[in-house]
């Protein structure tokens, strides 16, 4: 499944975010075994990702959202125009979820909180709390990149 | 932001604050209203505040840090008082992320509510009860069939089934009433693995199976034209929150279908006094257990007390001389199984047990003989959403 948006229309508004994601979550789900469980976490994944990408992306272009089935996973792929503020921030984002000890970082996010840091949060929660993995793709000479996310396996969600 | 907020004290040392519906701010300053009433509710608190989120279906992390600089807030300035989380195991995304505040702060703990609530649910998920499922579904289905269509269903409606269990009925129905659209639900993962390998097995399409809890079911409002809930109610300590659910997800016009047993009704002769006798040890092993299996004929009660018109009351008998006497007689002696699970998981006297094995022996003894009739009695009893409720 692939979907493709222009910057443009997609930034107008905030609920196109939680609209989106809803939307691409159930149209993904249809297939498996308890749709609605799926696309409630799929959606609750996708939102916080398109979140980040609302508030940090080029003025123009076009988003291209593609999703894979690899073994039990589900895996994002989401290229976006960005400018080299955006850039930066994707790579610091990625490198902190790669870091050894990213849970107790997160922990100590929490317990701290710092100013202007939410945004990234958001981001970093999937795989701090949910075992996400996060990879970049920067394709040479041009002013696209694209994050890779790869979530947990469903079914394992949930449980206490 | 389609967020409901709801707060209702609910006791001296306990109190709530309830977040429905979804949560999920552009910034932290459109949570002010949710911050300012937790706060607020924080301040009057005593013992325990309870943040009830097990309907909260989104919720995006800005929401989720502002509710964490509200339990910061809290520590802070009611280092006093406890936080309680409530969740819900059906919200796939609240346990790990609450996990985390609950293992930062010493104050807060969660609690997933669906987990507590259901003590017998693991004799239900026995291999021995899914046996009793089975066997009973096919035994019913023969006689339910024509008085389903008594109380209202017919081909083409969206029906919903809550608490499907091994989703039997669902397969029946697929075949013969083909619905627009069908959702079973139900609060076990090993049922309704079971429910939907068969539907693979069979290559069926247009079922869908949930998990869900049937007293806060995420389903719509108003969507649904026919709302079963079968040999289910009686197994609720309060069959009306169910209830609730069953008539919220039905459309104005549409029926609430649901059957219950009548295990004070189920006689047999020859051997008529061990049975019964047998049946009543049944039947108060059960109740400890918080589960009514003389429900049936408190169908018509429960319907209108839920504000439903037009209600029907159908009797179901399956009998030694109706079905296959072998089937009857197998599944009465899973009960004696069952019965025994239940006793031991609601701490019942061991001594009543002995009465059921006799008297549930003894019924099967008249199942299989050839001069014996015995019969398994459920009331089936539907009723009508109204258009205006008063
Ligand atoms: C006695 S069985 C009846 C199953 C099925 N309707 C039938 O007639 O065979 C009761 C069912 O209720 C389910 N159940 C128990 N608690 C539940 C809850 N809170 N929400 C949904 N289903 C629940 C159990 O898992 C079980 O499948």
């Amino acid at each position: 499944m692939a979907a493709r948006f222009t910057v443009g229309g997609f930034a107008r508004e905030w609920g196109h975010c939680h609209l989106l994601a809803n939307y691409l979550a159930r149209y993904v789900s249809a297939n498996e075994g308890d749709p609605e469980r799926h696309a409630t976490l799929l959606s609750t994944f996708i939102n916080e990702l398109l979140e980040v990408i609302y508030r940090n992306h080029a003025p123009e272009g076009q988003i291209d959202l593609i999703f894979r089935k690899r073994g039990r996973h589900v895996v994002l792929q989401l290229t976006l125009p960005v400018t080299e503020q955006n850039r930066v921030f994707y790579r610091m984002a990625v490198q902190i979820v790669n870091q050894p000890d990213l849970k107790s970082w997160y922990r100590a996010r929490l317990e701290e909180p710092a100013e202007g840091e939410d945004t990234m949060l958001g981001l970093l929660e999937l795989a701090a709390v949910y075992t996400c993995t996060l990879t970049i793709s920067e394709p040479p000479g041009q002013d696209r990149l694209s994050l890779f996310l790869e979530l947990p396996e469903v079914d394992e969600m949930g449980e206490v | 932001m389609p967020v409901a907020l709801n707060m209702r004290l609910t006791g001296n040392e306990e109190q709530e604050v309830t977040l429905t519906g979804t949560l999920r701010p552009f910034v932290a300053e459109e949570m002010a209203s949710v911050r300012s009433s937790l706060e607020q509710a924080a301040r009057s608190a005593r013992g325990t505040l309870c943040v009830n989120l097990k309907r909260l279906k989104y919720m995006n992390n800005v929401a989720f840090l502002e509710l964490n600089r509200f339990v910061r807030w809290v520590a802070h300035a009611r280092p006093d008082l406890r936080i309680k989380f409530v969740l819900s195991s059906v919200i796939p995304w609240a346990i790990r992320k609450f996990q985390v505040i609950a293992e930062l702060y010493p104050a807060v703990t969660i609690e997933v509510y669906d987990k507590a609530l259901y003590p017998t649910q693991p004799v239900l998920e026995d291999d021995e009860f899914i046996n009793v499922l089975r066997m009973q579904e096919k035994l019913i289905w023969n006689h339910e069939q024509d008085i389903l269509v008594q109380h209202g269903l017919r081909p083409g409606l969206r029906v919903a089934d809550i608490c499907c269990g091994l989703g039997c009925f669902d397969i029946f129905i697929q075949r013969d009433f083909r619905p627009e659209y069908l959702v079973g639900v139900d609060h076990s993962r090993p049922l309704l693995r079971y429910a939907r390998q068969v539907v693979s097995d069979y290559g069926l399409e247009n079922i869908e199976y949930q998990y869900g809890d049937a007293a806060a079911l995420l389903l719509a409002d108003n969507s649904f034209d026919f709302v079963a809930c079968r040999l289910s109610l009686q197994i609720f300590h309060q069959p009306e929150k169910i209830l609730h659910e069953l008539v919220r997800i039905c459309r104005p016009g549409g029926r609430i279908y649901i059957t219950n047993e009548m295990l004070s009704c189920m006689v047999g002769y020859p051997n008529e006094e061990v049975i019964q006798q047998g049946y009543k040890s049944f039947l108060q092993v059960s109740r400890q257990g918080g589960v009514d299996l003389d429900m049936g004929p408190k169908g018509r009660f429960l319907l209108q007390g839920a504000g439903l018109e037009d209600i029907k009351i159908s009797q179901i008998n399956v009998s030694n001389t109706n079905s296959d006497p072998n089937d009857l007689a197998r599944v009465v002696e899973l009960w004696i199984r069952v019965a025994w699970q239940f006793g031991a998981a609601a701490g019942a006297d061991p001594s009543l047990h002995a009465d059921v094995e006799k008297g549930l022996r003894a019924h099967m003894e008249t199942i299989l003989s050839d001069r014996g009739y015995a019969v398994w009695p459920i009331i089936a009893a539907s009723g009508r959403k109204p258009f205006r409720t008063s």
